[in-house]
């Protein structure tokens, strides 16, 4: 006796994807004929019973709640730590920050002719993990990055120029946390080995 | 050709923003949203509201809970609107996030269906009292019924039978293959006909 249908059998049937006729068990089968039937009949049942509509006003009043809410979210302010830590903030900036460091690495380096002195740099403010314990996130983050991950997510979320964007809108105190941050992450024994 | 090219593109931008909110087709209106175009998500929500009311109704089984979570749906849809590819419809994407929002609120609440007496307002002119009430008294046996299903079971009966997505859409919202959506949807109205109790009664 061949075996009794499957239950993606009974669904196509009962649907109509598939004819009877296709499967010549059903013909003696009675158990499978009744099984098929049943099916047929609570689907139609289930399927006639609708949902109670609710009052006229309500579709207006469930708009207005989500015209609230998404107004609501709109003017939320953003700390910039949430600025930062967005993939398509995050992503961008570490990818032009490692390719400005890559290309000041492989650049073969020109004797220096000028006789001018050296401009000294100005000493970072003293702003970082130590001072706040939750931008240690940025950086544990900037370690565990996937760089093929990172290069695809590049290609498919950022805008040309949304990383120049974003980094024109941080703060004189972002900006410098930002590059401390990724000057930290570059000089990291292995960090160019890593692009490859 | 390609000085062509340079100059379609900014004036199909231009008329793009130039064409009223209710004209723009579905990518259009998901671009506009994201421009912060006045008045087009209020329009995705006129366009969608009472889909995502039904699926929510469908799972919670009653208008309160059904009422919030659409909220939810509509909110995430908002905040998630940027990674909307276009390789589905806008609709099929927010049915994919109203069912993770039903599944993770009927796996943290045991679902609260609706009283004995809740009335469907339907055209009632041709149908008998007696008619009615059996109706109405179907009606909610078999919602109540629905909510007692397993989440997989009742998220792929909700959107197969109410929400007419083919399986292999529900396959990609449910993240599970075409068989399996089958064998889901014929199991859930196996459990259903068990808990309604014998195909006669539904009659």
């Amino acid at each position: 006796m061949k075996p009794h249908l499957t239950p993606e059998q009974f669904v196509d049937l009962a649907e109509g994807v598939q004819p009877e006729s296709s499967l010549p068990h059903l013909a003696t089968c009675e158990a499978c004929r009744r099984q098929l039937a049943g099916t047929r009949a609570l689907v139609s049942d289930v399927r006639a019973v609708d949902v109670p509509e609710p009052s006229p006003l309500f579709w207006d009043h469930l708009s207005s709640r989500v015209h609230d809410a998404v107004s609501e979210e709109r003017l939320r302010p953003r700390s910039w730590r949430e600025r930062l830590l967005q993939p398509r903030v995050l992503v961008p900036s570490l990818a032009g920050a490692m390719a400005v460091a890559l290309v000041a690495v492989l650049l073969p380096r020109a004797p220096v002719t000028s006789a001018m002195p050296p401009m000294p740099l100005p000493p970072l403010a003293p702003l970082g993990a130590a001072d706040d314990p939750q931008l240690s996130i940025v950086a544990a983050y900037g370690t565990t990055l996937d760089w093929d991950q990172m290069r695809d997510e590049v290609a498919l979320a950022s805008a040309g120029g949304s990383g120049d964007a974003v980094a024109a809108a941080l703060t004189v105190n972002e900006q410098r946390e930002l590059q401390r941050l990724l000057a930290e992450e570059m000089a990291q024994p292995g960090a160019l080995e890593n692009r490859s | 050709m390609a000085a062509s090219l340079v100059w379609a593109l900014p004036v199909a931008v231009v008329s793009a923003r130039e064409i009223p909110v209710t004209d723009l087709d579905e990518q259009q209106l998901v671009e506009a949203c994201l421009a912060g175009r006045a008045g087009a998500f209020d329009l995705v929500v006129e366009r969608h509201r009472r889909a995502v009311y039904q699926l929510c109704y469908r799972f919670v089984g009653n208008h309160e809970d059904a009422s919030d979570l659409s909220q939810d749906v509509f909110l995430r849809a908002y905040r998630g609107l940027g990674r909307f590819r276009g390789g589905s419809s806008l609709a099929t994407w927010l049915y994919r996030i109203g069912v993770n929002v039903c599944l993770n609120r009927v796996t943290a609440k045991k679902p609260v269906t609706e009283d004995i007496d809740a009335r469907q307002h339907v055209d009632t002119e041709r149908e008998s009292q007696v008619d009615r009430v059996l109706r109405e008294e179907r009606g909610v046996r078999v919602r109540a019924a629905i909510a007692q299903l397993p989440p997989k079971q009742r998220a792929t009966l909700v959107l197969r039978m109410y929400q007419e997505l083919s399986h292999e859409e529900i396959a990609g919202v449910l993240g599970s293959s075409v068989g399996a959506v089958k064998a889901n949807f014929f199991h859930a109205l196996g459990s259903l006909k068990k808990i309604l109790g014998s195909d006669e009664d539904l009659k």
